[in-house]
């Protein structure tokens, strides 16, 4: 049973110019405790969570541990005294191996040299005693994600972590993968290890935790006993308002096959197997989402759809034209908008202005362009007029999206794929990061093309959004498409398992 | 073809290889800590020049060599501030640091010696060439090595120790894990500006030594622009050797024998505009070839690729 | 789109050019000058009115390597090899003009049309070498150069060398296909400079050709994205950098020089300073021709600072290296200034 505070942020005040980060944040963890830190983006979690593990200075406040003052002046100080921290994007060197990644920067010598056999066997006792089974030789580069998260808990507890910062953890995971997180952090928080868990997926946190504590706008507005309280309080306290948690979904009736995919097979250079055989085809009128975790073909498959790679097989068709072996520009002609996962490197040029940005797709035709005649004033009127319609927060059509916060420069990049009238749109991962008012106005625009008769093809890794928008759906396992079902017979569970790799029969 | 393979082009060669060989270590270090360095020709230059002066003036080509070292780690720290402490950006800096090289050295070379294009005196002390006879008498390798200066058994005992360093030590981990995840290695306690700072001033010291090999190894002169483009083919030995020493050293090896055979076909009687090129086109095509069957690239060829993004490294 | 990256405001030219003339005055000191006649002569010798004709002359293939170096900066791509370029052009141009038989003015033109072509489709080599080959541009053409140099140099050394003077140099162009003269040392080749850099300007500002380029030059993955064919592309701007390149040496050799002269087009250095200018306005066209005159009248004036003062004029040299060194460390010029 937890009984002692093991660590406690007092009054923490973080400023970015104008923007307070954290405003008078208090919390207190007990030792043995799973904790969950939830909150929108932008709330000031990540903010909180820097400022415990010694990334930043808070400009107010302090921090105890264990009843007693301490100053964390970098990471490897918060390290020292027992901090430990697994982010998001795991901070893994991939060309090296596993425990070369989790010595590092404490190797074990013998001379001047490091002593490589001690550094394995640490590794491997450490893995055994925690359950957390790793190949200390292996390249973290071929490991998947599940395993190169182990890593990044054992170098935390290589370094004799009390207290376990895990920042959206399981982000990456399959359910499966996920249940066996949960595991590893309860034998943590039994060996008396304190565990901060920071999320916004409120199934997980009723789940596991103990306490919550909810994040808005950089204030801590509520403190929350897991076994006392709803989905529902949690939300409204997250976003200050009742949010509906399911979608209206007008019924439609979908029409003509305008996006179809025929036996795409594409393998890396190196001969392993990307997309298998994939087949699929969405109708005007109706959203297909594909869930899979991260990793097993969806990107491929998406650029291979859209036209940024070409396959070693198969067949594209958009309209019923074969677009196969066209390119992304003559795609984009025959009918196809793509929202990109990544809208940073990807999606916008960070420098450019937004009326730029917002041209791109279009810049050859009329009214922007004629005859390679570029016309700035079209180009600035568009921008201006989709900037109103999309309600778009930015001074003006000049300014570079370098400066917009994620919701925003997501909006800029739907509302460009959207003014495109396309019959068929890919959207991959449209809300990753975004916030929970902006991603409300993205589902709302999605369900608005599904009602206009366009045919969508929704990817993502949030099995929520897939269920609570799609139509139809498949699960990729392994570049294979391994299961294609009407929404009704689809649920967290079964898409889980196949997600997984396990086939539905055998549960 | 039998008479190809002489003593003496084993021994230019060998010769040629060196001054390339240690830019290429240089390059190697830079590149594993994740600077990109451009300027090795230019740093090169300044240590021929560096050691030109300073074994004229001590008439002692130790001192030359002392010279050209701490003159080229000087002139590293525009590279070693600007890319990482100001965050310029490294390829604009190499380019310019190869240029203001150029430039500075014409300039000293009127100012102090009152002369342009070429420079050599009597009283400048070279490198003595090692002769070991008994080496002279093995085939191929002996005839290579009979006859070299300290700097060439400098520089592929350096190829070992980096090598070792790079791959057994606690220094090497940490410095091959700044150069791939810089923010990973700040927040495990490793200072990821002094690394980086660090090794460029090192690379700055071998391209010194480089240079000393240049203009006191073979012939003691200073010419010009005498590194040549030397230095660009280093960063491409670099390239194909994907930041690993041994690679790296093995690409070096090649051009150099390049080299030695242009000077040979000279002596056959091809005009040495045509020879000289030699170098650059079997560049050329080591680059073409080693990209059918590339695997990791380099963090160079990365770095120049026009399509590739670069992660902004916080190094604050 | 912003004309110059906000870093590069007027301010920090400024200062950069000041300590560039501090450490420069520091040299010429140690040269034995006096640093404020040296720097007077300068100013004197590029931008008094019996120096402007000089200094026009010199910014006409300056700002010619200038665009050169800028077209392909604008997107994000790095032309090295100016040098190797420049020759070929002013070969083919040479070779052209002694050889093809027709009225003067008709031989001039094909004589510079074929330099173009023929330094463009060289510098498009670079490019397929990259789309195909994956070897970076950077790297090539600066390869490429070399043997460049050293073929024409072995050809006007043997096989095309000029009997009667024996010199390594080609025969006289005939004075009908030389440019015509506007007013000594000024010739057409300035009109044709000036005309390429409106033409340069032009396309970035107002043409779809010169928005995906800018776009490409932010981030390349959304231009891919956005539909630009990134091979083709890099094709197209490598060839027209090159063929500016081919343009500035055949203008050299029909307008000056009048022969293709081993080595001649390569000693004033035009190449470097060229990317110079265009390093420091990172490819932007208006910046990039203001840049370019600006060195060209630094370089003018070196030649009078040397000629009344014996300071070296490779001074200025070093001069515009530290004024680039000192923006590029100072104020984040670059490729990825962001």
């Amino acid at each position: 049973m937890p009984t002692a505070t093991e660590i406690e942020a007092v009054g923490i005040v973080k400023r970015y110019g104008a923007l307070v980060a954290n405003d008078e944040v208090s919390l207190a963890i007990e030792r043995g405790e799973i904790h969950a830190v939830m909150g929108e983006n932008g709330a000031g979690k990540s903010t909180l969570m820097s400022i415990l593990y010694g990334l930043t200075q808070p400009d107010e406040g302090r921090i105890l541990l264990r009843g007693r003052e301490v100053r964390f002046r970098s990471a490897l100080d918060a390290i020292g005294q027992g901090m430990g921290m697994v982010h998001q994007a795991f901070k893994l060197f991939n060309s090296l191996t596993v425990w070369e990644n989790i010595v590092y920067g404490a190797e074990p010598r013998r001379g001047l040299l490091i002593d490589r056999r001690e550094a394995r066997r640490r590794v491997a006792e450490l893995a055994g005693r925690h359950h957390l089974a790793v190949e200390p030789d292996a390249v973290v580069a071929k490991l998947s994600v599940g395993v190169r998260q182990r890593v990044e808990i054992l170098k935390a507890l290589y370094r004799d972590a009390r207290i376990l910062i895990l920042d959206e953890p399981t982000a990456v995971l399959t359910p499966q993968e996920r249940d066996g997180l949960f595991a590893v952090m309860r034998h943590l928080a039994a060996e008396g290890r304190t565990i901060l868990f920071v999320t916004h997926k409120l199934n997980e946190a009723m789940a596991i935790t103990d306490r919550l504590t909810v994040l808005r706008g950089g204030k801590v507005v509520a403190r929350l006993r897991t076994s006392q309280t709803t989905p529902r309080e949690i939300v409204r306290a997250m976003t200050g308002r009742s949010v509906n948690l399911s979608l209206d979904k007008a019924p439609v009736r979908p029409g003509a096959a305008l996006l179809e995919a025929r036996g795409l097979t594409l393998a890396s250079p190196g001969g392993k197997p990307l997309v298998e055989d994939a087949a699929l085809c969405v109708r005007a009128g109706e959203i297909v989402g594909i869930a899979g975790v991260a990793g097993n073909g969806q990107s491929e498959l998406v650029e291979v759809l859209v036209g940024l790679r070409r396959p070693d097989r198969g067949a594209v068709l958009v309209g019923g034209a074969d677009v196969t072996h066209a390119d992304v520009a003559a795609r984009r002609r025959a009918g196809i908008a793509f929202i990109p996962e990544d809208r940073a490197s990807v999606g916008s040029a960070l420098t450019v202005s937004a009326a730029d940005n917002l041209a791109m797709g279009f810049q050859r035709q009329p009214p922007l362009a004629r005859r390679g005649m570029l016309n700035a004033g079209a180009v600035a009127a568009r921008a201006r007029r989709l900037i109103a319609k999309f309600d778009i927060r930015i001074a003006s059509e000049r300014a570079p999206v370098g400066s917009l916060s994620g919701g925003n420069l997501q909006k800029v990049v739907v509302a460009r794929e959207l003014s495109h009238e396309a019959p068929v749109l890919v959207a991959e991962q449209p809300t990753r990061g975004v916030d929970v008012g902006a991603t409300e106005f993205i589902h709302g625009q999605l369900l608005g093309e599904r009602a206009k008769g366009r045919a969508v093809l929704l990817v993502s890794a949030e099995l929520s959004e897939i269920l609570a928008l799609s139509d139809r759906v498949l699960v990729m396992y392994e570049g294979r498409i391994v299961a294609d079902l009407p929404r009704d017979e689809a649920d967290e569970d079964s898409l889980g398992l196949l997600m997984a790799g396990r086939a539905l029969e055998a549960a | 073809m039998s008479g190809l393979i002489t003593p003496f082009l084993m021994q230019s060669a060998v010769q040629a290889i060196t001054p390339i060989l240690l830019a290429a270590l240089a390059g190697v270090i830079c590149g594993r800590a994740g600077v990109f360095n451009l300027a090795l020709e230019g740093l090169m230059l300044v240590g021929a020049f560096a050691a030109i002066v300073g074994s004229d003036f001590s008439h002692s080509a130790g001192v030359g060599i002392a010279a050209a070292v701490l003159a080229s780690v000087v002139f590293s720290m525009i590279l070693a501030y600007g890319a990482t402490i100001f965050r310029g950006d490294a390829v604009v800096i190499g380019i310019g640091m190869n240029l203001l090289a150029s430039g500075l050295t014409a300039y000293l070379l009127r100012v102090m010696f009152g002369v342009s294009g070429t420079f050599s005196d009597p009283a400048i002390v070279g490198l003595d060439k090692i002769p070991i006879p008994a080496l002279q008498r093995v085939p191929i390798l002996g005839w290579g090595f009979g006859r070299q200066t300290i700097l060439t058994w400098a520089a592929w005992a350096l190829v070992v120790l980096v090598s070792v360093v790079l791959f057994k030590t606690p220094l090497g981990l940490r410095l091959r894990g700044v150069g791939e995840q810089p923010y990973a290695a700040e927040t495990l306690g490793v200072n990821v500006r002094n690394y980086r700072v660090g090794a460029v001033l090192v690379s700055g010291a071998l391209a010194g030594l480089a240079g000393a090999q240049l203009s006191l190894g073979a012939v003691t002169v200073f010419a010009e622009d005498m590194s040549a483009g030397r230095g660009w083919i280093a960063v491409v030995a670099v390239m194909l050797g994907r930041d690993n020493p041994l690679y790296a050293a093995a690409a070096c090896v090649l051009f150099g024998f390049a080299d030695a055979m242009s000077i040979r076909l000279q002596s056959e009687g091809l005009p040495n505009q045509l020879t000289d090129i030699s170098p650059y086109v079997v560049t050329l095509i080591a680059l073409v070839i080693s990209h059918r069957k590339s695997g990791r690239a380099s963090s160079a060829a990365a770095a120049l690729a026009t399509t590739a993004d670069e992660p902004q490294l916080d190094t604050r | 789109m912003s004309a110059l990256p906000s870093r590069l405001q007027p301010p920090s030219v400024v200062v950069a050019i000041v300590f560039a003339a501090l450490v420069g005055g520091a040299l010429v000191l140690a040269a034995g000058v006096n640093p404020l006649n040296a720097y007077h002569q300068i100013l004197v010798g590029s931008l008094s009115w019996g120096s402007l004709p000089d200094t026009l002359n010199w910014a006409t293939p300056l700002v010619g390597m200038t665009l050169a170096a800028a077209l392909p900066l604008r997107g994000g791509m790095i032309n090295l090899g100016g040098d190797g370029q420049m020759v070929i052009g002013g070969l083919a141009g040479a070779l052209t003009a002694i050889y093809l038989p027709g009225p003067g003015p008709l031989v001039a033109t094909v004589a510079l049309i074929a330099a173009a072509l023929a330094a463009g489709l060289y510098a498009a080599l670079a490019a397929w070498g990259e789309n195909r080959h994956g070897v970076p541009m950077l790297i090539s053409t600066l390869l490429l150069s070399y043997p460049a140099v050293g073929i024409t140099s072995y050809l006007v050394r043997f096989p095309l060398r000029d009997v009667t003077t024996g010199l390594p140099q080609t025969a006289l162009v005939p004075p009908s296909a030389r440019l015509m003269v506007i007013s000594d040392p000024l010739n057409i080749g300035l009109v044709l400079i000036a005309a390429i850099a409106m033409l340069v300007l032009y396309v970035d500002r107002r043409t779809v050709a010169g928005f995906e380029l800018r776009v490409r030059g932010a981030n390349a993955r959304f231009a891919r994205y956005g539909g630009v064919r990134l091979d083709r592309q890099a094709t197209r701007v490598m060839f027209a950098s090159g063929a500016i390149a081919g343009l500035v040496g055949a203008i050299i050799v029909l307008g000056s020089q009048f022969r293709f002269i081993d080595g001649a087009l390569l000693t004033p250095a035009y190449t470097w300073s060229g990317l110079m200018a265009a390093l420091l306005v990172n490819g932007e066209p208006a910046g990039a021709i203001f840049a370019g005159l600006f060195f060209a009248a630094l370089q003018t004036g070196g030649f009078a600072m040397q000629r009344e003062t014996s300071a070296p004029r490779v001074l200025t040299i070093v001069l515009q290296s530290i004024v680039i060194l000192f923006l590029a460390v100072r104020n984040g010029v670059g490729r990825r200034a962001s």
